[in-house]
C-alpha cells in the first residue's frame, strides 16, 4: 500500500482496516510505515482507540434495521414451477425434486449456480462435478473440481459434502471445497464448517483453510481472506500478495484453460481483485500488468513468469 | 505429528525471525519493553491449540498485533483511572439525570453523522466492531463489494476521530 503522499491520520486508518483482515501479510510494510514517523504510531493507536470509543457508545443504542437486502437472493418465482426438469435460466439452476441421483458437471470455464432443494446455494467453478440425490437433499457429493456452498444452516439436519473420502458438514456457513484428484481444500468464508466429524475433527472457522495434499496425510491449516473464498464465484479472484502456482491454478480453473507459472519463487505483489469478465484473452491480457507478469502463449494456454522491470 | 513439535516449531520460528519480530514490536510502541512482549509471545504461543499451523509467521505477527493491544488496552484503563481522580471537574458534581442526557444526546450525534455519510456506514460498523463479522462477509451479506465495506469503514473512523476529540474537548 502507497501511504507515501497520505495524510498520516488516514494512512492510519487504512492501515487499521486492513490489518483486520484475516490474511493480512505485509507486516514488514506495515513496521515500515511506523517506523517512518512517530506520529504515525500515534494515528494508528488513535484509530484503535476511537473503534473502542464507538463501540461502547452504540451498543448501547439499538442496532439500525438493515434495509431490504438488495436482489442477490435469485429465488425463481413460484416454486411450484419446479416440477420440470433442471432449467437453466442465465446461468442459474433449479434442480428437479423428483428426480433420482443426478450428476451435474460443468466444462471447463464454466460457471453454474443452483438452487438446492433445501434453500441452499451451490456455485460450480469449470470442470467440476456434482452429484445430487433428492432423497439426501442435505447432501452432495463433490467428485472433482470447485464449489462454494452457501447453506442454508439447520443444527438438526446439518448440511454435508462429500469430497476426496472427506466428510465435510456445515455449522452454518459460507464455504469453497476444491477437490484436484488427492489434493482437497475447504475453506470457511463466514460460518463453521467441520471436517471429519469425530475423534481427529477440525473445526474451521471463518479465514480458516484446510489443506489436504493428499489421502491419509495430515491436513494442514492456514489462514486466507474470507474474501478471497469462493471469490470467483462472484466473478472475481481476490489476492493478498500470493504465490504464483495459485494463481495460475486459479486462472485454469476459472477461464478454463492452462496457465502455468514458470519460476519466480518469491509471492506476487499483489492486492486487489482480478475481475473474470470476457474472453480467455482479455482476463489474461488485464492480469499480466496488474500482477506484474508477462503471459507467453504455450499450447492452448500461457506461461505465467515474473515481468523484468523495477518493482511495482 | 504430536502437539510438542507444533509448539517447538512455532517456537523455533519465534528464534529464527526473533530480529523481526523485535522490529515489529518496537515500531508498534514497546520500544524498551519489546523483549519483554517477545518473551509474553513466546509464552502465549506455548499455549495455542496444537492444529498444525501454514504460515506461522503471518500467525506471530498476527499474535504480536493482539499482544500489543491488549498490554495498550490494560495501560489505557488504567491511566484513565488515574486520570479520574485527578480530574479538575469531578463527576460527582454532575447530576447523574445531565450524565444522562449528554450521553444520549452525543449517541444521536454519533448516529445522525454517520447517517449523513451514506446508507450502510453505522451498519457496517456495527457488523465488524460489535458483531465481529469478517469485512468479506459484510460485503456478501449486504450484496456489495468489499471496496464499499472499506469506504464505509473509512468514514465512520475519520467521522467517530472528529466527534470523539470534539466531545473530549467539550
Amino acid at each position: 500500500m502507497n501511504a507515501q503522499d497520505m495524510d498520516p491520520q488516514e494512512a492510519a486508518r487504512l492501515w487499521a482496516i486492513r490489518v483486520q483482515q484475516p490474511a493480512f501479510g505485509d507486516w514488514d510494510g506495515f513496521t515500515e510505515w511506523l517506523e517512518r514517523d512517530p506520529a504515525h504510531l500515534a494515528a494508528y493507536d488513535a484509530v484503535l482507540d476511537d473503534e473502542v470509543w464507538a463501540a461502547a457508545l452504540l451498543s448501547a443504542a439499538p442496532a439500525v434495521e438493515p434495509e431490504a437486502p438488495p436482489v442477490r437472493r435469485w429465488w425463481l418465482a413460484g416454486s411450484a414451477a419446479v416440477a420440470a426438469a433442471v432449467a437453466v435460466l442465465g446461468g442459474w439452476a433449479v434442480l428437479d425434486r423428483d428426480a433420482p441421483a443426478q450428476q451435474i458437471a460443468t466444462a471447463p470455464g464454466e460457471h453454474r449456480t443452483i438452487e438446492l432443494a433445501d434453500g441452499s446455494r451451490m456455485a460450480l467453478n469449470g470442470a467440476t462435478r456434482v452429484t445430487i440425490d433428492s432423497d439426501t437433499p442435505r447432501q452432495v457429493v463433490l467428485e472433482q473440481g470447485e464449489a462454494r456452498f452457501d447453506v442454508r444452516h439447520d443444527a438438526s439436519d446439518p448440511f454435508v459434502v462429500l469430497s476426496g473420502g472427506a466428510r465435510l458438514v456445515d455449522a452454518g456457513t459460507v464455504f469453497n471445497v476444491l477437490q484436484d484428484g488427492d489434493a482437497l481444500e475447504v475453506a470457511v468464508a463466514e460460518g463453521a464448517v467441520i471436517y471429519e466429524p469425530g475423534p481427529d475433527e477440525v473445526r474451521l472457522a471463518p479465514g480458516d483453510m484446510l489443506k489436504r495434499p493428499g489421502r491419509g496425510v495430515k491436513p494442514v491449516l492456514a489462514k486466507a481472506s474470507p474474501q478471497a473464498i469462493g471469490s470467483w464465484a462472484t466473478g472475481e479472484l481476490y489476492y493478498d500478495n500470493p504465490a504464483p502456482d495459485q494463481v495460475a491454478r486459479d486462472l485454469t480453473r476459472s477461464i478454463g484453460r492452462p496457465v502455468r507459472s514458470a519460476g519466480g519463487t518469491g509471492r506476487i505483489r499483489f492486492t486487489g481483485t482480478l475481475v473474470l469478465r470476457g474472453t480467455p484473452e482479455e482476463v489474461v491480457a488485464r492480469a499480466g500488468p496488474l500482477l506484474g507478469v508477462t503471459f507467453v502463449v504455450d499450447g492452448e494456454g500461457w506461461t505465467m513468469s515474473p515481468a523484468h522491470g523495477p518493482p511495482r | 505429528m504430536n502437539r510438542d513439535d507444533d509448539i517447538s516449531g512455532l517456537q523455533r520460528v519465534i528464534l529464527n525471525e526473533r530480529s523481526r519480530l523485535l522490529r515489529f514490536l518496537a515500531a508498534r510502541g514497546m520500544s524498551d519493553d519489546a523483549e519483554d512482549a517477545l518473551h509474553d509471545l513466546w509464552q502465549r504461543v506455548a499455549a495455542a491449540p496444537s492444529q498444525p499451523i501454514a504460515d506461522p509467521l503471518s500467525y506471530l505477527f498476527r499474535a504480536a498485533e493482539n499482544l500489543v493491544r491488549d498490554r495498550r488496552r490494560s495501560t489505557v484503563s488504567r491511566d484513565r483511572r488515574h486520570q479520574d481522580w485527578h480530574d479538575t471537574i469531578p463527576r460527582e458534581e454532575q447530576p447523574t439525570g445531565e450524565r444522562g442526557l449528554i450521553a444520549r444526546e452525543r449517541l444521536r450525534e454519533v448516529q445522525s453523522t454517520l447517517a449523513a455519510l451514506g446508507p450502510r456506514v453505522e451498519l457496517v460498523f456495527r457488523k465488524c466492531r460489535l458483531d465481529g463479522l469478517g469485512q468479506a462477509a459484510i460485503a456478501r451479506e449486504l450484496g456489495v463489494s468489499l471496496s464499499s465495506v472499506e469506504k464505509d469503514l473509512q468514514k465512520a473512523y475519520r467521522a467517530l476521530g472528529q466527534l470523539r476529540a470534539k466531545f473530549d474537548a467539550e
